[in-house]
């Protein structure tokens, strides 16, 4: 017998095996004479075990490469015989471990990995913390400020949306979104150029007009020309020198926006120190924190810093502190996070719900391979050895169904983009198919595998083999397990149809909101003036604008405003009623501050419901008026009227200053965004009072689609400036739409991984009811040849699977209401227990299950004891 | 150890001796001993400290691989035999100690 082989079969312990050999060594010597001394023959030994264990080692790795080379083709084999099953069951996983890959590089995306910038979790943004606990923009002084007197960040830079009118060579312009930065935003970033420079100290100061472009847009626009470093654009009808271009993923991973940035100028007026440039709060501020520093210790120095800031500037500053947070959760936002939570916990439920069905399915092959198994443990197979080939064929199974999963989720991936709401996904978050996603399906199929695979295993082997080799392969345990895996299925389907239905009623309510304004299909779009224009260049050219569109055929009204309905994005200003008790500048209220033409209101259907509507006579010139909304009367004229009551409020200027405006007329109140829960306070003045350098235009077709209005609208506006352009054209259905689109996105998603469970849980229950009506037909049979009626058989198997399909579903239902309140955020106008909700997904689960145990039923009903007798 | 001083074997050689014994059969570590002692007329003496640990390397290695067998006293013994690998391990190793001993010798007979 060679020694390799008799080292595992009878495994003689190293020690023995060299203590005899040194024993005999040592009898001889002493025969011969010549004795040995102990201690050195200790020695010996010890260095000989010592290299015997590392040779055991090595042949115990080879031996198990050996078993487990055997075991694959072995489960290849068995695969291989059962098609249909294998089929199945390699399918139902590649579904679960595909969805869950897909989610899982949204939430690699959203959680775990970090910003793309060199050293980014020292990158922080700041804002400006009121006395409420409220975050602001920062205003300019205040940026300056802090710049000058941080000691624990390397620098500080602002931030803000910029890009403008482009002129091309043919003489059209086109609107280039770009962002304004002041001059150290790339160096704190830590992104260098790929051509020519960033900016650098000077720059601003000779009001040097310099743009950075992007690396895309320098590809498609220039051809990747390197000679356009040092070139004159016209922007904005001013020439602008490009000095440099910035790679590519600064433009889509740009901060915030969901847009990219294809350029970058200097923030156009520098930061002054004019205390008027106080009121106005328009800059976000990014940082990076000096090695070392934590976040606590700039919190207490912006702190600081602030609190000399109040007591110099008492009238703007006083209460006011610094919030600081790291740039990556400011730009990801805790929305998305917890949708890709959601999402996660979601699809690893339905995962579970793939592997409890294929464990299933495995369970009934054991079942009936019962007998194979039996004889192979009769041969001498000890029962680890078993349990390991059968979790090999697991793992094998779980490799097809994990490698057909890989290649869904790069599918869902790949169409991902155009199904994600724009503006769901901030761009510094990318979606890809990457090596992190196929280590991730790696890691689940095995994990899937040993889920699914252990417990079939151990059960199959778990019987003696007087009852395997005996026959029928029919055991009360297995039954009990399978049963227990069938109604914890069920559980899992209701938990998510309850989740699913939350966020659908969720959506249904939002669908149904009155907005405040009725105008249907309406096109609107921004128009952005040079910041430089005066305010009389501005006023014409709205006033133009206005008439020449009115005089298109087809336009129904046209009207200008300042942002669009439930877009969610609004100026904000404070303002202080006349007569009241005076506050200072840092305690006013805010509202939200709109700049309209006259007829602002009816073009977008707002009911004017006091006094009027502004008019062609409210110029410039004229009286100072100001229209609110019902929300503001009733906060602040309770019981008093409103209407000749004077405020004053911050007009849209630089620098900013407060205007005495006379109220005029009274307003319904219009959403900003569709989830808004209290109607907030809302200001208009004409806009001829106040014109600013950016203003929305909304337009509204006589008849026809808006968008079949826009080359006509274009060029009319070319008509009063041919330098303008339309940017950010959209209907209002649109914008209606995109504002509900991340309610609509979780529902659809949610609600798709429910069906999906659903139909998973009911093919379970269909599975173990037809089995187990298979298993007890021979019973079935005994009881009707002793009298039973068809009807007693029915009752018997529902009855079975009535228990099964109920317990389950107060299971489900018990852990919905549990886990309800964690999507409390994302529900709206629907409590997390709501009984509607959860008694729909008990009767859905419940038709589901009878349709599902029809056929077995039948089929029970159908036995003849005559022909289940001669079976065997 | 007792009356003979042993020559120091040079570094390596041990394993190429130890191969050549087993070349000619099967034999046990006592065996194997007596055999390189006898053979080089007791100038070479292998101590149990050295043979043993490169015995159980050798098979490691697998140059060598042990039974168990019947010794001259009756008594069970683990028995070493050549393998193909060690057969191949001897030759390469003899080639390399004649290169070496040409080398010396170079040196050493040099008028």
């Amino acid at each position: 017998m060679r020694r390799s082989l008799r080292s595992w079969l009878w495994r003689v312990p190293i020690e023995r095996e060299v203590d005899e050999e040194l024993a005999l060594h040592a009898e001889m010597r002493r025969q011969e004479g010549r004795p040995l001394d102990p201690e050195a023959m200790a020695q010996v030994r010890r260095a000989c075990i010592e290299i015997a264990r590392g040779r055991e080692r090595q042949m115990r790795v080879t031996q198990w490469l050996e078993e487990r080379r055997q075991d694959i083709r072995f489960a290849v084999r068995q695969l291989r015989a059962a098609p249909g099953f294998t089929l199945v069951a390699a399918m139902t996983l590649a579904l679960g471990i595909g969805a869950n890959s897909a989610i899982f590089a949204l939430a690699d995306a959203a959680l775990l990995r970090p910003l793309p910038f060199p050293d980014s979790e020292r990158l922080v943004m700041l804002w400006e913390r009121r006395a409420d606990g409220t975050r602001n923009a920062v205003n300019p002084v205040e940026f300056v400020e802090w710049s000058e007197r941080h000691r624990t960040f390397d620098g500080l830079a602002t931030v803000l949306a910029g890009g403008g009118a482009m002129t091309n060579a043919d003489g059209t312009t086109e609107q280039i979104d770009g962002q304004a930065v002041s001059t150290r935003f790339f160096d704190i970033l830590g992104v260098g150029p790929i051509a020519g420079r960033t900016f650098q100290a000077g720059d601003e100061a000779a009001q040097n007009r310099v743009v950075v472009l992007g690396e895309g847009f320098w590809r498609e626009r220039f051809g990747a020309d390197p000679a356009v470093v040092g070139r004159v654009l016209t922007m904005d009808g001013q020439p602008m020198t490009v000095i440099g271009i910035v790679p590519a993923q600064m433009e889509t991973r740009a901060l915030g926006g969901a847009r990219r940035v294809a350029l970058w100028t200097l923030v156009s007026n520098p930061p002054g120190r004019e205390p008027a440039q106080r009121y106005a709060h328009y800059m976000r501020v990014i940082g990076r924190l000096k090695q070392g520093a934590t976040l606590e210790a700039a919190a207490a120095d912006m702190n600081m810093i602030a609190d000399a800031i109040a007591r110099e500037s008492p009238a703007t500053n006083r209460g006011h502190g610094v919030a600081i947070e790291p740039l990556r959760d400011a730009l990801i936002g805790r929305e998305l996070r917890l949708t890709a939570l959601l999402l996660l916990g979601v699809v690893s439920l339905v995962l579970l719900l793939c592997c409890a069905n294929v464990a299933n399915l495995f369970l009934s092959r054991m079942m009936a391979r019962a007998r194979e198994l039996a004889v192979r443990s009769a041969l001498g197979a000890g029962r680890p050895r078993i349990v390991a080939q059968l979790l090999t064929e697991s793992v094998v199974l779980a490799a097809l169904g994990g490698a057909a999963g890989v290649a869904l989720g790069a599918a869902i991936l790949w169409i991902a983009p155009s199904i994600i709401p724009p503006g769901l996904l901030p761009t510094t978050v990318m979606l890809g198919f990457n090596g992190r996603v196929v280590a991730f399906c790696a890691t689940a199929a095995v994990a899937v595998a040993h889920m699914f695979g252990l417990a079939p295993a151990l059960q199959a082997t778990s019987r003696s083999l007087l009852q395997g080799l005996g026959g029928r392969g029919t055991t009360a345990h297995g039954a009990r397990f399978r049963t227990v895996l069938v109604g914890a299925e069920v559980a899992v389907a209701v938990l998510l149809l309850c989740g699913a239905g939350l966020l659908l009623r969720t959506l249904v309510m939002l669908d149904r909101i009155d907005p405040g304004y009725r105008a249907g299909d309406a096109l609107t779009a921004i128009v952005n003036l040079p910041m430089t224009s005066s305010p009389d260049a501005m006023r014409q050219f709205y006033a133009g604008v206005e008439r020449e569109i009115a005089a298109l055929p087809g336009v129904r009204g046209v009207a200008w405003g300042s942002g669009v309905p439930l877009d969610g994005w609004w100026y904000g200003q404070s303002f202080q009623i006349v007569g009241d008790p005076p506050r200072a500048q840092a305690d006013r209220d805010n509202a939200t501050y709109q700049m309209v033409s006259a007829s602002h209101f009816s073009t977008l259907g707002i009911p004017v419901l006091r006094g009027r509507g502004f008019a062609a006579a409210d110029t410039a010139e004229a009286v100072q008026v100001a229209i609110v909304n019902e929300e503001f009367v009733r906060r602040y004229f309770a019981g008093r009227e409103p209407l000749g009551m004077r405020i004053a409020v911050n007009g849209m200027r630089q620098p900013p200053s407060a205007v005495v405006r006379e109220i005029v007329g009274v307003v319904g109140h219009v959403k900003g965004s569709p989830d808004q829960l209290e109607p907030d306070l809302q200001i208009y003045v004409p806009i001829q009072q106040n014109a600013w350098w950016s203003a929305t235009l909304v337009v509204r077709p006589g008849s026809g689609p808006a968008t079949a209005l826009v080359p006509a609208v274009r060029a009319a506006m070319a008509r009063v400036d041919k330098t303008r352009a339309l940017t950010r054209i959209q209907t209002l259905d649109e914008i209606e739409r995109g504002a509900t689109a991340r309610w609509r996105f979780r529902a659809q998603l949610v609600g798709t991984f429910a069906v999906l469970a659903l139909a998973v849980a009911i093919v379970g229950v269909f599975g173990v009811l037809a089995y187990s009506v298979q298993q007890r037909v021979r019973e079935f049979a005994v009881r009707m040849a002793l009298g039973a009626r068809r009807g007693d058989v029915l009752t018997l198997v529902l009855s079975s699977m009535a228990r099964v399909v109920v317990g389950g579903s107060i299971i489900g239902l018990a852990a919905a209401a549990l886990a309800s309140r964690w999507i409390a955020t994302m529900l709206f106008g629907v409590t997390p227990l709501d009984p509607v909700t959860f008694a729909t997904a008990g009767i859905v689960l419940g038709v589901a299950a009878t349709v599902a145990a029809a056929a077995p039923t039948l089929r029970a009903m159908r036995v003849n004891p005559a022909i289940a007798f001669r079976q065997d | 150890m007792a009356a003979k001083t042993p020559n120091t074997l040079l570094h390596g050689s041990l394993d190429a001796l130890i191969l050549k014994t087993l070349a000619a059969g099967p034999r046990h570590g006592y065996a194997i001993a007596k055999y390189i002692e006898g053979a080089s007329s007791e100038t070479v003496i292998v101590e149990e400290g050295s043979l043993y640990p490169a015995l159980y390397r050798m098979e490691r290695r697998g140059w060598l691989e042990a039974e168990w067998g019947e010794s001259e006293l009756g008594r069970r013994a683990k028995l070493y035999r050549l393998t193909r690998q060690g057969r191949a391990q001897l030759a390469a190793e003899t080639a390399a100690w004649l290169q070496f001993v040409a080398g010396v010798s170079k040196i050493l007979l040099a008028q």
